[in-house]
């Protein structure tokens, strides 16, 4: 049977390469000692990892990374880094830097371990055929979306309830959004709590003390 | 490109972040390096989404379009990751906002006490 999902050569070099621009650029971001060099390098770094994603077959967690990471926090780091004055940069003296590479060290050398002495099933172990289908090709989703009728001749018509897809791995963003309101649906409201408790936190942290007495009321009816 | 070898990307950012976050003194590098950090593990997650099939497509039951689907649970997690880590960074940048009006200093050794 043909292996799904396999890797060229091209997407091979590709994902090396941006795993190397990812790299060196989050090496920069702990090395740099000027910090808003630093909030660059970030935002490349960012990058990086989006592009991995686009690699990885995850267009749509490619898309959120860029706009999220490369768009939102990168532009709150460089507005942080600019706001505050006289910045302190550099790093600590050696002592610190010499426990920071070991920790950092050992933490690698652990999950380099872990990934290449792990037996890690693999997705060729998918025998069934319509679920080779759905994962790389075409499916058709039937009504309330339990059942699923794969399409080899596409288009197809008559079935006014058929929505037409991608397999998941070509287009996820509709499995995504599916998922999202359904399985997760509970978690995805706590992330719209959280989201709104973070807001609220952060503006009254962010509200300056001296600012908190109610404003005097100032002229305009002031005459009786 | 193997699981193996995102995950090994995915560990050397990770590594590179706690590296910066034990390293540097300056409260907003610390982020940064914690950002970092965020990223990969997030790796992690879309490679296993990649090259692990889930286990609702390997039970031999009939397929359903909800098994299909969990073959993206490393989606969605990372999805929420995200949105945790931005979140986060937010109120991070706030409490460093808080603490130089306070103190004149993002420097993390002028960070012991919180009090106003």
């Amino acid at each position: 049977m043909m292996a799904i999902m396999e890797v060229s050569t091209l997407t091979t070099i590709a994902f090396w390469a941006a795993s190397a621009m990812t790299l060196g650029l989050a090496a920069i971001v702990v090395t740099q000692r000027d910090v808003f060099r630093a909030a660059i390098a970030l935002a490349g770094s960012f990058l990086g990892v989006g592009i991995l994603y686009f690699i990885l077959s995850a267009e749509f967690v490619g898309v959120v990374q860029i706009l999220v990471y490369v768009g939102a926090i990168s532009v709150l780091m460089a507005f942080a880094v600019m706001f505050i004055k006289d910045i302190a940069s550099g790093s600590r003296p050696a002592q610190g830097r010499l426990v920071g590479a070991t920790v950092a060290v050992l933490i690698f050398a652990a999950l380099a371990f872990t990934a290449y002495n792990t037996e890690w099933s693999s997705m060729d172990e998918i025998t069934d055929p319509v679920a080779i289908a759905a994962l790389t090709e075409g499916f058709v989703e039937v009504g309330t979306g339990d059942d699923i009728t794969v399409l080899t001749d596409l288009p197809l018509d008559g079935n006014a309830l058929a929505i037409e897809n991608d397999g998941v791995f070509v287009d996820s963003t509709g499995a995504i959004g599916v998922m999202l309101v359904r399985k997760y649906m509970l978690a995805f409201e706590l992330i719209g709590l959280l989201l709104v408790a973070a807001l609220i936190g952060g503006l009254l942290l962010m509200r300056d003390p001296k600012s908190t007495e109610e404003p005097e009321p100032t002229s305009g009816g002031a005459s009786v | 490109m193997t699981i193996e070898n995102v995950l090994l990307v995915s560990g050397a950012l990770f590594a590179i972040g706690a590296y910066g976050a034990v390293s540097r003194r300056s409260l907003i590098t610390v982020i940064m390096s914690l950002e970092l950090m965020f990223n990969g593990v997030v790796i992690a997650a879309v490679g296993f989404s990649r090259f692990t099939p889930a286990a609702e497509l390997l039970s031999g039951d009939p397929v359903t379009a909800e098994a299909v689907r969990s073959a993206l649970t490393g989606h969605v997690f990372a999805i929420f990751v995200t949105a945790v880590a931005a979140g986060e960074a937010a109120l991070a940048f706030a409490l460093v906002f808080a603490m130089y009006r306070a103190t004149e200093s993002v420097e993390i050794t002028d960070a012991s006490e919180m009090k106003n």
